[in-house]
């Protein structure tokens, strides 16, 4: 009998009122981790009012011992770096150095969150008519939500989660509920901090809690990361009520070989871009493009390397690769590279039918390397979302620029090059919100805004760094006159 | 294929070794070791929470732990002073292949420590 996740509304673990349970599997071993509730209108109703009325004593507790709060925090998520870690790898299936990658980063946005009485500050101008002074403030704007996808469990939540509350704002968290576990574990860690109730609230499940969030007339802004399909369901349906909104979707992301490039090291890097968390992140790997002579080059280093990669179930520390998701997400992987051979490319290394001993039920793709991938093909254009990289053939740089621009999603891109010029170009020239040279994963520090365009990002103001702080604040002008 | 293949396989076989060492010298009555093999433990943990950069894990080729097959049975000064030796050559296979500075500093501080330990009769 598994047991079933509860919600934490208003400082306390309740029960969902759900009739719906969703399991939740470890990926790898098949083992039934959970059950998480499909939480109700009502649920997120119970959430909603608790934010609301936290808010008022959460907004005046001075922005010092709001980052205070976090200085605590940081040091819980510390003295439990290997237990998050390890249920991150447990609940998702990748690799657990890529579990405590992602605890990392989820600290630096922790640290971000601290310097809210810095970043808070405002500025002002003396005597803009005689005796008259204006002073910009930022106050917090209110309840916020976040929705955020299953790949990083532990990390995007505390994209947005930290300096939300860190600017006295109060907040409801919905996860993934493929990956509820760490949500959980993140709030029993917050339950610590002894936070005024209702500022932090976490309702666990699918479509109906997601709706009721961007539907409620008591929420300010909505934090969304997935695909872009469903992030302009999102996108639209919190502008159509009245709310801010940031929508991270889906990407393909390119990355240029140039001839000049040390293939062998690029090829290292691009492994990792590629086939790390299983491919199954928004900045993956997704094809290389490999300028003239760079071509065959770079698909015999691929090929050498790829087959070399370990793969097997995350707790053992010798896996360099992880599981996909899900099998149906394993079906779909296998369904998308037995289309893109039926389309003329050449499957080099097929991680289709793969098995690792002792988990034969596991949830495994191999590595997989596609090469002769031909513009506007479905390995081309579509997001596989799995451990799946094409191979394309440019003829020179400006070429490969065409091929990146041409991709309907703009979330990064990378060039590996000795070149300063073509690095420069490609920065100046490229589509995409993050550019990354001689780095396969172009992935923006907490400090940074998270970029993306075209169909990877619906919004305005990203996540992360300054963006975030203007996301969650309101700014207000005072003009003031004494006689 | 090498054993120690990730960044993590690294710094885990080196906290582990520490761990090891500490507890040989816990048991020879030597104190000033074990707290410092424990010490070198508690930096390699950090190295290891603190220094995992997800956009840099690379695979590690080349560096296998069967190639550092430690007697902590010998607790003679000369048994010590191999084991010792084996630990310092260990650190210098090892720091070369992490491309995380500050890591790879930690792991050539330990190596150096287990250097000096090895020549101190």
């Amino acid at each position: 009998m598994s047991r079933t996740i509860k919600n934490y509304v208003n400082g306390e673990w309740l029960e969902s009122e759900a009739s719906e349970f969703i399991p939740v599997h470890n990926p790898a071993t098949c083992e039934l981790l959970a059950t998480c509730p499909d939480s109700t209108a009502g649920d997120v109703a119970r959430a909603v009012q608790a934010a609301k009325d936290g808010f008022e004593e959460w907004r005046s507790t001075p922005v010092l011992n709001r980052a205070q709060y976090m200085h605590h925090f940081k040091v819980l998520v510390e003295d439990n770096f290997e237990e998050i870690s390890q249920i991150v790898v447990k609940e998702h299936g990748k690799t657990l150095d890529e579990a405590r990658g992602e605890v990392r980063r989820g600290i630096e946005s922790i640290d971000f969150a601290m310097s809210a009485p810095v970043l808070m500050r405002s500025d002002g101008l003396e005597d803009i008519s005689s005796g008259i002074d204006e002073t910009t403030v930022r106050q917090p704007a209110g309840v916020f939500a976040a929705i955020t996808p299953f790949n990083f469990p532990f990390m995007v939540p505390l994209w947005f989660l930290p300096t939300a509350i860190a600017c006295g704002n109060t907040f409801i968290l919905k996860p993934s509920p493929q990956t509820p576990l760490s949500a959980e574990l993140l709030f029993e860690l917050l339950d610590e901090l002894d936070l005024p109730e209702g500022v932090v609230n976490l309702v666990h499940g699918g479509v109906p809690a997601a709706t009721a969030l961007m539907e409620h007339p008591d929420v300010t802004g909505v934090s969304f990361v997935g695909s872009s399909p469903v992030a302009r369901i999102i996108y639209e349906t919190c502008t159509r009520n009245g709310k801010r909104v940031q929508a991270q979707g889906g990407a393909k992301n390119y990355i240029a070989v140039m001839p000049n490039a040390n293939i062998e090291a690029s090829v290292r890097n691009i492994l990792g871009a590629a086939y790390g968390c299983a491919g199954q992140r928004c900045l993956a790997a997704a094809v290389a493009v490999g300028v003239g002579d760079a071509y065959d080059q770079l698909k015999d280093e691929l090929a050498k390397q790829t087959l070399n990669l370990k793969v097997g179930y995350g707790l053992d520390e010798t896996t360099q690769m992880g599981t996909v998701i899900s099998g149906a997400a394993k079906e779909r992987i296998e369904a998308m590279i037995a289309q893109s051979a039926a389309e003329g490319a050449e499957v080099v290394v097929d991680g289709r039918g793969f098995s690792v001993d002792g988990y034969e039920n596991g949830s495994w793709v191999g590595p997989t390397l596609i090469a002769n991938v031909q513009p506007q093909t479905s390995m081309a254009t579509e997001e596989v979302f799995g451990p799946v990289l094409a191979l394309m053939k440019a003829d020179d740089f400006e070429d490969a620029v065409e091929m990146i621009n041409d991709s309907r999603y703009g979330n990064a891109a990378s060039i590996f090059t000795d070149s300063g010029k073509h690095a420069r170009e490609f920065k100046y020239s490229v589509n995409a919100g993050n550019i990354g040279v001689n780095i396969g994963v172009a992935a923006p520090s907490a400090s940074f805004p998270f970029g993306g365009q075209k169909d990877s990002f619906f919004g305005d103001l990203h996540g992360q760094g300054m963006d975030s702080i203007e996301f969650y604040t309101e700014r207000k002008i005072v003009i003031e006159r004494w006689v | 294929m090498s054993s120690l293949n990730t960044f993590g396989a690294v710094l885990s076989y080196a906290i582990g070794l520490e761990a090891r060492l500490r507890d040989y010298y816990v048991s020879g009555g030597q104190t000033d070791r074990a707290q410092a093999a424990d010490k070198r433990r508690k930096k390699l943990e950090r190295a290891r929470r603190e220094n995992v950069v997800e956009i840099t894990l690379e695979p590690i080729e080349g560096l296998d732990e069967a190639d550092y097959a430690f007697d902590l049975d010998d607790r003679s000064e000369s048994g010590q002073a191999a084991a010792e030796a084996l630990a310092a050559r260990f650190y210098q296979d090892a720091a070369p292949k992490i491309n995380v500075r500050a890591a790879q500093r930690a792991l050539e501080q330990c190596g150096r420590e287990h250097a000096r330990l090895a020549d101190r009769k």
